[in-house]
C-alpha cells in the first residue's frame, strides 16, 4: 500500500482509476474542476485505458456516460452547485434507467460559491443513492463502494457521493492508496445485462417498459431498489474492511463515540469531521454527547436511527442545507421515522454551515451543550436553532 | 497539534509550501492537513493557507485562528501588522525580509525570526518564488521537521533538476536563517490592512491586491463610460458632472479600465511599496 498527501479532489480521481472506469465525462465547474483536471492528466500520461468525453456542459456529460453505461461501460461524471442542477433533467433517466453511474458532487451552494449540501438536496426524486463523506480518505474508499454496490443486481441504481468543495476537494491529507490487484479482486469489471432487469423488461423498451401498462409500477420498483442498498452497503462495508482494513460504521451511519452517550448529534460532510474534535472535547468534560454520521442520506436508514432513538434521550440535527418553507430535510425525515416509536427523543434543528459559513468546534460543543440539557429533562428553549 | 499559518501573494507558491511542509509531515509519521483559503484571488493578490500537525488523525475543518507559527512570503506582506493577528501569545513568526529580527517593526508577544528568502531564491531559481526557500528556515527556527523530510517531500512536488534546485534552496535557507528572538515592539501600530482573501470582492476592501493602480485625467476624460461598463468590480462610479470616479477599496487594480479607455485617459500607476 503506498500513500500520498492530497487534496480530496485528487482522491476522487485516484478512486476512478484505481475502479478501471472506462468512459469519464464532465464539465469543469469549480470546486469540481481539479478532478477533471486530474484525470486528463491520468489520460495524457496513458495510466490506463479509458475515454474521456469533452463536452459543452453538465447536461451533456450526463447524457454521455448514461449512454456509455447503457451499453456496459464503467462511467464516472463529477460536477457542483449550479452544474448540478443543470444536469438535474438527464439525472432522472440515468435514476429511472437503473444504470450505475457514480457521481461525485463537490458540494457548493445553489447561493454563491460556497459549500453547503443544497446542491445534492435539491436531486432528491431523481432516483439515485446519495451519499455523504467526511475526509479524502473518505471519498476514495466510498468511490469505489458506490461502484461495488450500484452495479450489484439487487441495487443496480445510480449513486452520488457528495464531499464538501474547498473545504475538502481543496485541502491535501494523508491519503492511503490501496494495490491495484486488490481493487481488481474486489471489485470485478462491470458487466452489462442485455437490458435492466432482463426478466421483466422488453429490451426493445430501454428500460421503460416495467410496471406491465401500471405507470405507478416503475416509481415502486425504484424505492423497492433503493431500500435494497441498504443490505448491499452494510454487506460492502464488511468487504471492505476484510479486504483494505477500513470501515466507516455499518456503511449507512458511523457512530462515533456512542457508547453510555446520553444525547447525540447528527452531521454529515465535513461538519461530522469538526463534530468529531467537538465530542473529544465534550467527553473530556464528563459530558456524555456522541456522534452518528449520517452517510447514506437515500436510502434514509430508518432501521439505525430507530434503534438508537431508543438509547438516547434527545438527538440534534445540523443539516447543511433547508428546503425552503419546510425546514431540513435529515431532521424532518428523522422525526417522521421516530413517530412510531414507543419511547422517542426529543428531535433538534441546528441549521449550520449553510452558503459556506464556517463552523467551528466551539460551535458544535455548544450544540452538545443545548442537546445534553434537554436529554437531562432540560427544558426545550428553541426548537429550530441557526447556528 | 501544531496549526500553522502562511500569508505570501498568488504565485509565490504558500498553498505548495503548505503541501510539502504537510508531507514531510507525514513522512515523519505525523498526521496532517493543509488548507488553502479560498476566495477571489488571483496571481500577485495576498492569500492565506494553513497546515495543522498532528500526532493523530486532524478531524476538525475549521480554518486555523490562532496559529503557533506564522510564516510570511513575501516581504511587502511582512511589513503588515496583520500578519500576526491572533498569533497565540509566545508563538512564533517567520518573515521573509532582509531586516535582522531586531529591526523588525511588528509588534506583540511572540517571537520574530527572519531570512531574505526572496535573495536565496534569485540566486538558487533564478525566480522569486519563495515558498521552498522559506521552508529551510522553518525546519531550523521550529525544530517541527527534519530538513531531510521536507527535501524528500520536495522532490515529490517537484521532481528532478527541479527539486534539485528547490532543495538547494531550502539548505541555504536552513544556514542563512537569523535566529528567532523575542518581538523588540511590545505594541504593534494601529493600522491594520486586510489581507484575506476570503469572502466577496465588492463587499470587502481589496487595496492590499494592487500592484498598479488606475489614475484618471478627467480633462482628457470624454465620458463615454467604457471603463464604468467594463470594470469587473463594479469599482467605479458616474458623477454628476459626467466622469468616473474610482472607489479604490473595491478596486485589484486589474487595467481593465485603463485598457478599454478609448482615448488613454486611465493611466496605471505602480503602487509603492
Amino acid at each position: 500500500m503506498s500513500y500520498e498527501v492530497m487534496v480530496g479532489n485528487k482522491a476522487a480521481a485516484t478512486a476512478v482509476k484505481l475502479a478501471k472506469v472506462q468512459v469519464a465525462s464532465a464539465f469543469p465547474i469549480t470546486p469540481q474542476t481539479t478532478i477533471t483536471q486530474y484525470l486528463s492528466e491520468m489520460y495524457a500520461a496513458g495510466e490506463w485505458d479509458f475515454d474521456f468525453v469533452n463536452v459543452e456542459g453538465e447536461l451533456s456529460s450526463q447524457v454521455v456516460v448514461q449512454a456509455s453505461e447503457r451499453v456496459g461501460a464503467r462511467s464516472f461524471t463529477c460536477t457542483s452547485g449550479p452544474g448540478l442542477q443543470y444536469m438535474h433533467h438527464p439525472m432522472t433517466g440515468t435514476g429511472t434507467g437503473r444504470l450505475p453511474v457514480v457521481m461525485a458532487v463537490v458540494h457548493r451552494s445553489i447561493m454563491g460559491m460556497q459549500p453547503d449540501h443544497s446542491d445534492l438536496m435539491a436531486q432528491q426524486w431523481t432516483g439515485w443513492v446519495h451519499w455523504y463523506v467526511e475526509h479524502a480518505q473518505e471519498i476514495l474508499d466510498t468511490i469505489l463502494m458506490a461502484y461495488k454496490v450500484g452495479e450489484d443486481p439487487r441495487v443496480r441504481l445510480p449513486v452520488a457521493v457528495g464531499y464538501d468543495g474547498y473545504v475538502i476537494s481543496y485541502t491535501a491529507e494523508p491519503v492511503e492508496i490501496p494495490e491495484q490487484d486488490l481493487v481488481d479482486k474486489w471489485l470485478p469489471p462491470y458487466k452489462a445485462t442485455p437490458s435492466i432487469l432482463p426478466d421483466e423488461v422488453d429490451p426493445s423498451s430501454f428500460g421503460r417498459g416495467w410496471g406491465g401498462g401500471d405507470p405507478q409500477m416503475g416509481w415502486k420498483r425504484l424505492h423497492d431498489a433503493s431500500n435494497n442498498v441498504k443490505t448491499v452497503l452494510m454487506e460492502t462495508m464488511d468487504s471492505y474492511y476484510k479486504t483494505f482494513g477500513r470501515r466507516y460504521g455499518n456503511g449507512l451511519i458511523e457512530p462515533y463515540k456512542m457508547e453510555g452517550a446520553e444525547a447525540a448529534i447528527i452531521a454529515m460532510g465535513s461538519i461530522a469531521g469538526t463534530a468529531k474534535s467537538a465530542i473529544d472535547k465534550l467527553q473530556a468534560d464528563g459530558k456524555k454527547v456522541g456522534l452518528l454520521k449520517l452517510r447514506c442520506y437515500l436510502p434514509f436508514p430508518s432501521e439505525d436511527f430507530m434503534e438508537w432513538g431508543k438509547k438516547v434521550n434527545a438527538i440534534s440535527v445540523m443539516d447543511r442545507s433547508i428546503c425552503i418553507g419546510k425546514g431540513g430535510p435529515v431532521f424532518g425525515k428523522l422525526r417522521d421515522t421516530l413517530y412510531d416509536q414507543e419511547e422517542r427523543p426529543k428531535v433538534l434543528q441546528f441549521h449550520a454551515g449553510l452558503g459556506g459559513k464556517e463552523v467551528r468546534v466551539g460551535d458544535v460543543v455548544n450544540v452538545g451543550e443545548k442537546t445534553l440539557k434537554v436529554a437531562q429533562g432540560g427544558k426545550v428553549e428553541n426548537l429550530v436553532t441557526w447556528v | 497539534m501544531i496549526e500553522i499559518r502562511l500569508h505570501g501573494r498568488g504565485g509565490q507558491g504558500a498553498v505548495t509550501a503548505s503541501r510539502i511542509i504537510a508531507t514531510a509531515a507525514y513522512e515523519e509519521g505525523q498526521y496532517s492537513q493543509a488548507i488553502p483559503m479560498y476566495g477571489t484571488e488571483r496571481r500577485g493578490a495576498p492569500l492565506t493557507a494553513f497546515v495543522r500537525l498532528d500526532d493523530v488523525r486532524v478531524r476538525e475543518r475549521e480554518l486555523v485562528h490562532n496559529p503557533d507559527v506564522v510564516i510570511v512570503l513575501d516581504p511587502l506582506i511582512a511589513k503588515n501588522q496583520a500578519v500576526v493577528d491572533q498569533l497565540k501569545p509566545g508563538g512564533l513568526v517567520l518573515l521573509n525580509t532582509n531586516l535582522d529580527p531586531k529591526d523588525v517593526k511588528l509588534g506583540g508577544d511572540f517571537k520574530v525570526a527572519t531570512v531574505d528568502a526572496t535573495s536565496i531564491a534569485l540566486e538558487t531559481l533564478g525566480r522569486p518564488i519563495t515558498n521552498t526557500a522559506i521552508l529551510g528556515a522553518f525546519a531550523k527556527v521550529t525544530g517541527q521537521l527534519k530538513l531531510e523530510s521536507i527535501e524528500k517531500a520536495i522532490y515529490k512536488y517537484f521532481p528532478g533538476r527541479l527539486g534539485e534546485m528547490n532543495v538547494a534552496a531550502v539548505r541555504r535557507s536552513y544556514e542563512e536563517v537569523k535566529p528567532a528572538i523575542q518581538a523588540v515592539v511590545t505594541e504593534g501600530p494601529e493600522a491594520k490592512v486586510d489581507i484575506n482573501v476570503g469572502g466577496y470582492g465588492v463587499l470587502k476592501d481589496v487595496s492590499s491586491w494592487r500592484v498598479f493602480s488606475p489614475e484618471i485625467d478627467v480633462d482628457k476624460c470624454i465620458g463615454c463610460k467604457s471603463c464604468w461598463i467594463f470594470c469587473p468590480e463594479t469599482a467605479i462610479n458616474w458623477t454628476d458632472d459626467n466622469k468616473p470616479e474610482i472607489e479604490y477599496r473595491k478596486c485589484k487594480g486589474c487595467g481593465v479600465c485603463a485598457n478599454e479607455c478609448p482615448v488613454d485617459a486611465i493611466e496605471m500607476v505602480r503602487v509603492e511599496a
